[in-house]
């Protein structure tokens, strides 16, 4: 999301420079299962990942993107009755979703599970690779001249004579204006500010299997989210659906819990038989940041002018690229398109 | 006689000899050696081809890692290095189809 | 917590097994698991149940001896089982393995790791041809099946290995012919003191290379293969001299062969410590990234220690006190009373440790040697990804090995990148200027093997699954 901020900033004549301590693209925007379906995303966010979609679409094959449609699968009667009720109020919210008969979808999908009850399905629906979001936006930092810096670990932000002075273990870069757009990272950079921000983290595990003959089209989902599932041009199936690893984002990167991977692989199989037999042959956790009304955080750091915070976007994968283009505007100080979400507004309990 | 490099050959007692198919042609091996030695006796090296640019492959590390020698045995995928010969055994190679 | 066991170890090597013999002498109880069949690691490989009897070698002896002393201690062995993930907790690791098909947890509250090593090959023109395979590999075969590789094999690579294949592939009743290797008769004549405290071995090693050039099998000291060709298996190599660090040079000669064995020597399997939470440093002169390591087999990881080729390349004979000593750490940890004399064994690891690092430095990459590895050469060959396509990569902007696998899927097939790693490590480093110290591996993922979605699914009724309740709408 930093980075298209600053693609962004870059297009309206503002000079930036984006900044990360590990590689770009690295975080949860390079790990994670790459679906980009309007049918698992909050009915609010409905107008924000459909102008998401379009951005995807636009970057095309650079980023793997494939529009393949979606099919969202419910399994019991209950499952069904939970289907219909959340797909109808995204429909109302403007996602082109309908309901399918257990025949059309056989025919589109011949290899999913009998079980099948009911299934809704989403033409917009598809996927990108995201472990290209790295390679791409480099590329495209580079064409609009905006400069990064790749093992930039950031260590103390000090006032400056016009702005602020951030400083990693070797260097400083000064700034007239910051954005935070540290994902699972945000907490301990907003504190660094003297910003408490509730910001948590989700640590979603994605699956990977080796080359296989085609065994399905479209991007399989379940009626909980449970489940996502793709099969890639190259034959490779991912398997996410944000089943919980362990760790936390400040202890590097996450471990796969083996029961999570357990029941995640389970209802992939549940879901699609024929794929019984395939091997995995990679399994990772990515870390989500949400904070705990799941809706983002994107506008002015509460108590700055000049300093902003973009992140825990939920489907942010999908709506980042649309919302860091708000972000940028936000900071040209030009109107934004769609409302942001102001990060000082009051939060309700965390409930553990 | 003390032999500087001697030839073990004729001294190795195996087990009888059974037959085994790989896609559909059947081989002799000895019962409960490695499907990889089997083939290799067989003179049988190109086993799989690569899903990429689909060149031939073969036995490579010998010890499970490489997953060169892949071979399919009732749908499931295994190392051939790793996979024990029995009377039974039927493989399905991973070598796209040849048109001969 | 309770445990299933108080020791597991990981790799039944000589490391692995001395480790659990010592651990059991203590009356702990002992998990020892492998995914060889039988115990014996890679330099002591059982031989498949094919063979009713074979003349002994010294490898059958010592794995032989070391198989009855597992079987009559109280050490539980679990053969044929790959572990596939390990997990920690406050007080306790838990190893989750197949065996079978079947995916199975076992907790302990102590765990040794000792995975061993796997060998690097430098990738060259027709490494993925059919009919090649690693020198480590072709003494699997020989100790395994007791038959010769191909009809006629040239060998090409490091250290005492290319010796020791053309050896087992001439006794066990295959040709050789002819050793290519990169050392040259004075770094033998450099390792002569370390070899002398082994005389055994010394003398060995000079059998074999005597018995070649009474057999007329020529050496081509300081030379290397540098291609491999054929249509669909090996038909023959190229192979030039190579200067003192190792860039090919001179004219190209060919050798007839229907097959041939490459190793440019051994590294850690180290991703088992990865999992296990153990740092990695790099330490060229054994072999690379190898896990963090205090004495007698400690690591960063309380309760976890390390023993072995996996905690550095110094062979087998280090490989057998190093287990020994990882044993008294581990029983020590749980709270025993130690009872052998750690000083003696310390001396003796040193002497051994001594000996394998002379070996080991027989097979220290010189910066020549990726050259070998030309534009169009296929370096990772799950994914069949050229050196140019991964340079490519690399002036896009990415300067890690992650960024790398990330951007070509080099590393991101079926082997998890264990025979390209090394390589795309060299070529980062060389773009960045830098040592190829500071260009750390991938984060290990499980599962360790590939490992089908039935295995870890496991048997499963849909209404049991923990499905929660949905996400917020
Ligand atoms: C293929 C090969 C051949 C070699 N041949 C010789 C030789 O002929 N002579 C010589 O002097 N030296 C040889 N070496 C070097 C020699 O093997 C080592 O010095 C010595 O064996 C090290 O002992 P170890 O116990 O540390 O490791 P190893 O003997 O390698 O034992 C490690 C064990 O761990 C097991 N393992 C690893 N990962 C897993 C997992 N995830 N799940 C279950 N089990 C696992 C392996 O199957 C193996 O049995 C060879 C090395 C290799 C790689
Ligand atoms: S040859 Fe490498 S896995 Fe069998």
């Amino acid at each position: 999301m930093g980075c298209a901020s600053a693609l962004q900033m870059a297009e309206g004549g503002m000079k930036s420079i984006v900044l990360d301590q590990g590689d770009l693209g690295q975080g949860a925007s390079g790990v994670n299962a790459g679906t980009l379906s309007l049918q698992i995303k909050r009915v609010k966010l409905m107008p924000y990942a459909i102008r998401g979609h379009q951005e995807w679409e636009s970057m095309g094959d650079a980023v793997g993107f494939r529009k393949t449609g979606g099919y969202t699968l419910a399994f019991t009667d209950h499952e069904a009755e939970l289907l219909h009720e959340r797909m109808s109020l995204k429909a109302e919210a403007g996602a082109p979703i309908e309901f399918v008969s257990n025949s059309a979808l056989r025919e589109a999908e011949p290899n999913l599970a009998d079980q099948v009850v009911a299934a809704s399905y989403c033409a917009e629906d598809g996927y990108a690779n995201s472990s290209l979001t790295g390679q791409f936006y480099r590329a495209r930092l580079k064409q609009q001249g905006v400069q990064y810096r790749e093992g930039f670990k950031l260590l103390g932000v000090e006032a400056g004579n016009d702005g602020y002075v951030i400083r990693s273990a070797n260097t400083t870069v000064s700034a007239r204006k910051l954005l935070f757009s540290a994902g699972a990272w945000l907490k301990s950079l907003t504190a660094l500010m003297g910003v408490e921000l509730p910001v948590q983290a989700r640590v979603n595990t994605v699956s990977v299997t080796e080359r296989l003959p085609m065994l399905t089209r479209s991007v399989i989902g379940h009626a909980t989210g449970l489940l996502t599932m793709k099969q890639k041009a190259n034959g490779t199936l991912l398997i996410g659906g944000g089943w919980q690893g362990r760790g936390t984002p400040e202890q590097g990167r996450g471990q796969v819990d083996t029961d999570s991977l357990r029941s995640n692989l389970a209802l992939a199989r549940h879901a699609l038989p024929a794929a019984e037999n395939a091997r995995i042959l990679r399994s990772w956790t990515g870390f989500e940041a949400h904070v705990p009304d799941f809706y983002p955080l994107a506008g002015k750091l509460p108590g700055y002018e000049d300093v902003f915070v973009l992140g825990c976007v939920r489907g942010g994968y999908t709506i980042g690229p649309y919302i860091g283009k708000l972000m940028g505007d936000y900071i040209l100080e030009r109107t934004t398109e769609l409302p942001l979400f102001n990060p000082g507004r009051s939060f309700p309990e965390v409930v553990v | 006689m003390f032999q500087l490099a001697p030839n073990h050959q004729d001294d190795i007692v195996r087990t009888a000899k059974i037959r085994f198919t790989f896609d559909g042609e059947s081989f002799l091996a000895h019962e409960g050696e490695t499907l990889a030695a089997a083939l290799m006796r067989a003179k049988l090296l190109h086993i799989r081809d690569a899903p990429g640019d689909e060149s031939p492959r073969g036995v490579f590390c010998c010890m499970g890692l490489c997953q060169e020698c892949v071979v399919q045995v009732d749908g499931k995928t295994i190392e051939s290095c790793r996979l024990s010969v029995s009377p039974d055994l039927h493989v399905t190679s991973l070598r796209r189809q040849l048109d001969t | 917590m309770i445990t299933d066991t108080d020791i597991a170890v990981i790799g039944a090597g000589p490391a692995g097994c001395n480790a659990a013999l010592l651990a059991a002498e203590y009356d702990f109880s002992v998990v020892m698991l492998d995914e060889q069949v039988s115990p014996g690691g890679q330099v002591w490989r059982a031989k498949s149940p094919a063979i009713l009897s074979a003349p002994e070698t010294p490898e059958s002896v010592a794995g032989e001896s070391v198989r009855n002393a597992i079987s009559q201690s109280n050490v539980t062995h679990l053969g044929g089982v790959r572990v596939w993930h390990i997990e920690r907790s406050e007080d306790a690791f838990v190893i989750h393995y197949e065996n079978a098909g079947v995916s199975i947890s076992l907790s302990c509250r102590c765990l040794v790791i000792a995975t061993g090593a796997r060998e690097t090959i430098q990738p060259i023109p027709g490494w993925t041809l059919p009919g090649v395979v690693g020198m480590a590999g072709a003494t699997s075969i020989f100790k395994q099946d007791l038959i010769p590789i191909g009809s006629k094999m040239v060998v090409s690579g490091t250290g005492p290995l290319v010796f020791f294949v053309a050896a087992e592939q001439q006794r066990l009743g295959g040709e050789v012919a002819a050793i290519v290797t990169s050392n040259t008769l004075l770094d033998w004549i450099k390792a002569l003191p370390a070899m002398l405290l082994r005389p055994g071995l010394l003398f060995r090693g000079l059998r074999w290379i005597t018995a070649m050039y009474v057999n007329r099998i020529p050496i081509y000291w300081g030379h290397t293969v540098t291609r491999v060709e054929g249509e669909s298996s090996v038909s023959r190599v190229e192979f030039k001299k190579i200067s003192k660090d190792w860039t090919p040079q001179g004219q190209p000669r060919f050798i007839e062969c229907d097959c041939v064995s490459l190793g440019s020597g051994l590294i850690s399997a180290f991703e088992s410590f990865q999992l296990a939470g153990i740092s990695l440093e790099h330490n060229s002169d054994l072999g690379g990234w190898i896990p963090k390591q205090e004495q007698d087999g400690r690591t960063n990881v309380g309760g976890c220690f390390i023993c072995g080729d996996g905690a550095g390349i110094r062979g087998s004979l280090a490989a057998e006190t190093h287990g020994k000593l990882a044993g008294l750490s581990a029983v020590a940890f749980l709270g025993a009373k130690i009872n052998h004399s750690i000083v003696k064994l310390r001396r003796e690891y040193t002497r051994a440790a001594s000996f394998g690092e002379a070996m080991s430095k027989l097979s220290i990459p010189r910066p020549g040697l990726t050259k070998l590895t030309t534009a169009k050469t296929v370096v990772c060959r799950c994914e069949g990804i050229t050196r140019a396509e991964i340079e490519d990569e690399m002036n896009l902007g990415a300067q890690s090995t992650i960024s790398v696998k990330s951007g070509v899927r080099a590393g991101m097939g079926p082997c998890g990148g264990k025979f390209c790693q090394t390589a795309i490590t060299d070529l980062i480093a060389k773009t960045k200027s830098c040592p190829v110290s500071q260009i750390a591996p991938p984060t290990a993922r499980p599962p360790l093997r590939p490992i089908s979605v039935n295995t870890l699914a496991g048997d499963f009724d849909y209404s049991d699954l923990p499905i929660s309740k949905p996400s917020p709408l």
